[in-house]
């Protein structure tokens, strides 16, 4: 298990690098300036040249290599060993200077919100994305894992093709049609929700059913599809035989095996439901992620979009192997 | 089992956390949203009308518009003003008790540092062409934009060095540029040349102060390259030193802003609310449905796709009482208190307002188009023919709906002062009749013909290029279709990404585009200085010696009237004569607000809204007196 741990903690350096180059290579070319306002008027030709310097947005390779200098710690920890960081901060305190600020991972500026750092940016929506996504996952599990159960245990009963259209819908109409209902329904019409916004858990909850929908359906129809293939395997007969419950067949013996596909789906699942959705994000207004998705990119907001990118990569690189190491766990027989 | 719940309880866990630690605080006095965050707070960096709008409440200048009166320049930090007889020298006389949020005193030196801090290549102020008007401007930007570059190229670069820049580059500004503090409360502003409407832009947030203490506890020179690296700590709440009506209480990104009553503002107890909070909604249909559940007072800018509907409700609602309407604007009431005298209604919560802007099309005057084959547009008469042949009224009424007013003109009229609006090329929509019409279109056909396009076949495939969002597509359907009927081209609409289309205009690389242009300032300067030759926002390579010829002139005309007169001519020019664009309509901004709740915002076409200003009816705080408004606004 530990190789295991090593050998993909060795391979994510490699593959984000990977993902870095090609996503800087996409970015790079979007047309357009991300230093000009998309309506009306452009700054004065001199200052842009000023901007694209300081950012050096002139060079390709000068920004491929400062920008990775700056994100993965390097440039920090080489400042820190030769001692300049130590000198800089010398000298400004002897001129009566702002100390440089010094952050290990350094992701840039944002070129779009000039008052932030993609840091910043990514810390102040990674906690709100993580929080809905784990709460539609904590939604989706309960609901699709019940859904699952109850549909197989009686194949092709009310519950089973109530459960399986359900399902069907969850999967097929998609969210920005489901947010829009929900919110007619239940902020507007009856008034139970507010009707978007963040901080309290009433706002949580009709964002956190909406995007738990798809996932939802999903785990339901996995489960039930387990649930059907172990209850006619060979030791639920025997279990049956030897007079435990139907209950105790179910949830100890069967569901036990049949879970086993749904948490192999639940890690990139995991890492794409806590890195935020866009539509959801948008319907409700949300201030994750997912919004920093689409936007950087039509901003061409190099810094963002890289950092974003580096995030969400290493996210979902770390949820896969963590869902490998609990699978594991859970089933002795993976080795 | 038991194993299986561990993810279950993960997820629980993170979600309690977030819950129990994330606590929402109490409603402010007025809510308003904006479909964006703001970008920043830092004045000389602004550009957004977001975050210029924040700027007024956060930050004052030497003056402000007296935007519930005529937009006049009135006093603000400056109590009064001498202005020399060459009209190149300011005096402003700063008043006494002016403090910052910290209670320091407000003087002309914070000025001085915040105008050169502007000015500094370093700082990449969208807007440092306004500091090119003062005397010596251009050249040190110049000169530091130079001095860069050689310390760049240069061997000796240490921390040392940097600073001795930084050292000269202070001294040749205090040399060479006319803004000096001649003590703590009189500064003195030389310009290059007269600018008429230099007081005006003393109002605009841009060149308003900023805390220097603070700012330059932020800043030092980079030893690589010797440029100022500001760091953006300065912005945050609790470190955000200003000196306007409220104070930056709280700012989340993407989520809220919260302002409180700076409690040193020295005209703090005009204040009719405490606290505003600005929330920032991207999506127009949650913006709505925000504003009808009471969670915001006031929508900058409605723009879900049925806004047309909510429209035509005010419309329906003034018709049913019409009579009403009719006898409260008889009494000179300004458009806001007729709504608050009719009966209360959710239809009647939606203002369109006229805005400083105008839709229009660009045409491509080079001669040669980017792949290399002649311009039909090159020539002005082909243009004018095009220009004649659109029906505006068609495209305002039945595409945009939005009640916006058929442009003629570029600057829309009646938003400055002091200057009355050129005629304007008659087009289609002009005529009365359908023989008038008949003869417009003939003598589009025969500009065409004198062009050497008598065989209108011979004329290539017009290409339209325009942006796939906001219905320009609509727009440009309509206005295709009427080329192709009227003048008999052939007209290929190109729809393109925002950027790519920006990029291509930015090029030239189009015959025919849609653009729109706002106003930044109250003259017709802010509309002009695009079509002069060379300048950066010059799509259309328009150039007329004339044209230039003409805003020179004004530029150095003293008498206010002449000035105006010259500038009418200038505009004659463009859209009667040369026609480098099509103006359309012009914008129409919808708010979203209760007029029987919300007093303090006015209607004025250039909407600056200045919102410590705002008063909450009935809040039991203020006067709760609406106040009346000097500009009346424009009855939709």
């Amino acid at each position: 298990m530990s190789g295991l741990i090593v050998r993909r903690l060795v391979q994510l350096p490699l593959i984000v690098l990977c993902v870095y180059t090609i996503t800087l290579l996409l970015a790079w070319k979007i047309p357009g300036n991300p230093l000009e306002n998309p309506e009306g008027r452009r700054p004065p030709p001199e200052v842009i040249e000023q901007m694209q310097a300081q950012y050096k947005l002139d060079d390709f390779w000068k920004f491929y290599f400062s920008y990775l200098d700056n994100a993965t710690g390097v440039k920090w920890v080489r400042q820190t060993v030769s001692g300049e960081a130590a000198r800089q901060a010398e000298a400004a305190k002897a001129a009566g200077l702002a100390v440089p600020t010094r952050r290990v991972f350094d992701l840039g500026p944002s070129l779009e919100y000039r008052d932030r750092r993609v840091n910043e940016i990514i810390g102040s929506s990674l906690p709100v994305s993580v929080t809905l996504g784990a709460a539609a996952m904590l939604v989706a599990l309960v609901v699709g894992v019940f859904a699952g159960v109850a549909g197989a245990v009686k194949p092709n009963s009310l519950t089973d093709v109530g459960t399986l259209i359900v399902a069907l819908v969850g999967i097929s109409l998609p969210s920005f049609v489901i947010g829009t209902l929900l919110l007619l329904v239940f902020a507007v019409w009856l008034g139970w929700f507010p009707a978007g916004g963040w901080g309290s858990l009433s706002q949580l909850v009709l964002p956190a059913v909406t995007l738990s929908l798809p996932f939802a359906a999903y785990i339901a129809r996995l489960t039930r599809l387990g649930m059907i293939e172990q209850l006619s395997s060979d030791y639920v007969r025997t279990a049956r035989a030897k007079g435990l419950s139907e209950r105790a067949v179910v949830l100890r013996h069967a569901l036990k095996n049949a879970f086993l596909p749904v948490l192999s789906y639940l890690g990139p699942a995991t890492a794409g439901a806590m890195t935020g959705s866009f539509v959801v994000e948008k319907v409700f207004n949300v201030p994750g992620l997912g919004q920093h998705f689409v936007n950087a990119v039509l901003n061409k907001d190099l810094f963002l979009i890289m950092g974003v990118v580096l995030v969400f990569s290493t996210m979902l690189i770390l949820f896969n192997l963590a869902v490998d190491v609990l699978y594991r766990w859970v089933d002795p027989r993976i080795a | 089992m038991l194993r299986l719940g561990i993810p279950l309880l993960l997820l629980a866990f993170v979600v309690g956390v977030s819950v129990v630690s994330d606590r929402p605080a109490p409603r402010a006095d007025f809510v308003y949203a904006d479909a964006t965050d703001v970008a920043t707070l830092d004045v000389a960096r602004m550009s957004w009308m977001q975050d210029l709008r924040v700027a007024r409440l956060l930050f004052e200048g030497l003056l402000r518009n007296d935007t519930l009166g005529d937009y006049s320049p009135a006093p603000a930090i400056a109590e009064s003003w001498d202005i020399s007889e060459d009209a190149r020298t300011y005096t402003f006389h700063l008043r006494e008790g002016a403090r910052w949020s910290n209670g320091d005193a407000v003087t002309a030196h914070d000025f001085v540092f915040s105008w050169r801090r502007a000015l500094l290549p370093d700082t990449t102020s969208d807007y440092a062409n306004f500091f090119w008007l003062i005397r010596g401007g251009r050249a040190f930007y110049d000169w530091r934009t130079e001095a860069l570059a050689e310390y760049a190229r240069g061997e000796a670069r240490s921390v040392e060095a940097s600073l001795a820049l930084l050292e000269e580059t202070y001294r040749v500004f205090e040399e060479t540029v006319g803004v000096r503090a001649l003590d703590d409360l009189t500064l003195e502003v030389q310009l290059e040349d007269p600018v008429p409407y230099f007081l005006d832009l003393c109002a605009f947030p841009v060149l308003y102060p900023v805390h220097a203490e603070t700012v330059r506890s932020f800043e030092r020179p980079d030893p690589a390259t010797g440029r100022i690296i500001s760091q953006r700590g300065w912005t945050k709440p609790e470190r955000l030193v200003c000196n306007g009506a409220f104070r930056l209480a709280v700012w989340r990104f993407k989520r809220d802003m919260r302002l409180a009553a700076n409690e040193h503002w020295w005209n703090r107890d005009s204040l009719a609310i405490d606290s505003i909070e600005i929330t920032s909604i991207n999506d127009a249909n949650a913006q709505v449905l925000a504003f009808e559940t009471g969670v915001v007072d006031w929508l900058t800018g409605v723009t879900p796709a049925y806004r047309d509907a909510l429209l035509d409700g005010k419309r329906a609602f003034y018709a049913e009482h019409a009579e009403e309407v009719t006898r409260l604007q008889a009494m000179g009431l300004d458009r806001f208190e007729v709504d608050r005298r009719l009966p209360s209604d959710p239809r009647n919560r939606v203002h369109p307002i006229p805005a400083f802007g105008t839709y229009f099309y660009n045409f491509n005057c080079l001669p040669y188009l980017t792949d290399g084959r002649p311009n039909p547009f090159a020539d002005a008469r082909v243009r004018r023919a095009f220009a004649m042949t659109v029906d505006k009224r068609m495209v305002c009424e039945e595409v945009v709906g939005l009640g916006n007013p058929v442009a003629r003109t570029l600057i829309p009229p009646g938003s400055v002062a002091g200057y009355s609006s050129p005629e304007g090329l008659v087009c289609v929509s002009d005529a009365r009749t359908p023989g008038e019409r008949e003869e417009l279109v003939g003598r589009a056909r025969a500009l065409m013909a004198e062009a050497g396009y008598s065989d209108i076949s011979t004329f290539p495939t017009v290409e339209l290029l325009f942006n796939k969002d906001a219905g320009h597509d609509l727009v440009a359907q309509a206005v295709a279709r009427d080329w192709e009927r009227m003048l008999g081209v052939q007209v290929s609409l190109q729809q393109k990404e925002l950027k790519v289309f920006r990029d291509d205009m930015k090029n030239h690389r189009f015959m025919i585009s849609r653009a729109g242009w706002y106003g930044d300032y109250g003259d017709p300067t802010t509309f002009l200085d695009p079509h002069r030759t060379g300048d950066g926002n010059n799509d259309r390579g328009y150039s007329s010696e004339a044209y230039d010829e003409l805003l020179r002139r004004a530029s150095k005309e003293l008498d206010p009237a002449a000035r105006m007169e010259i500038l009418r001519e200038a505009e004659r020019m463009i859209v009667e004569q040369d026609l480098p664009l099509i103006p359309i309509y012009n914008y129409v901004t919808l708010y979203m607000f209760d007029a029987k709740r919300v007093s303090g915002l006015n209607a004025h076409p250039r909407t600056i809204q200045q919102l410590y200003l705002i008063d909450m009816l009935g809040d039991g705080k203020g006067r709760d007196q609406p106040v009346e408004l000097g500009f009346k606004g424009v009855f939709p």
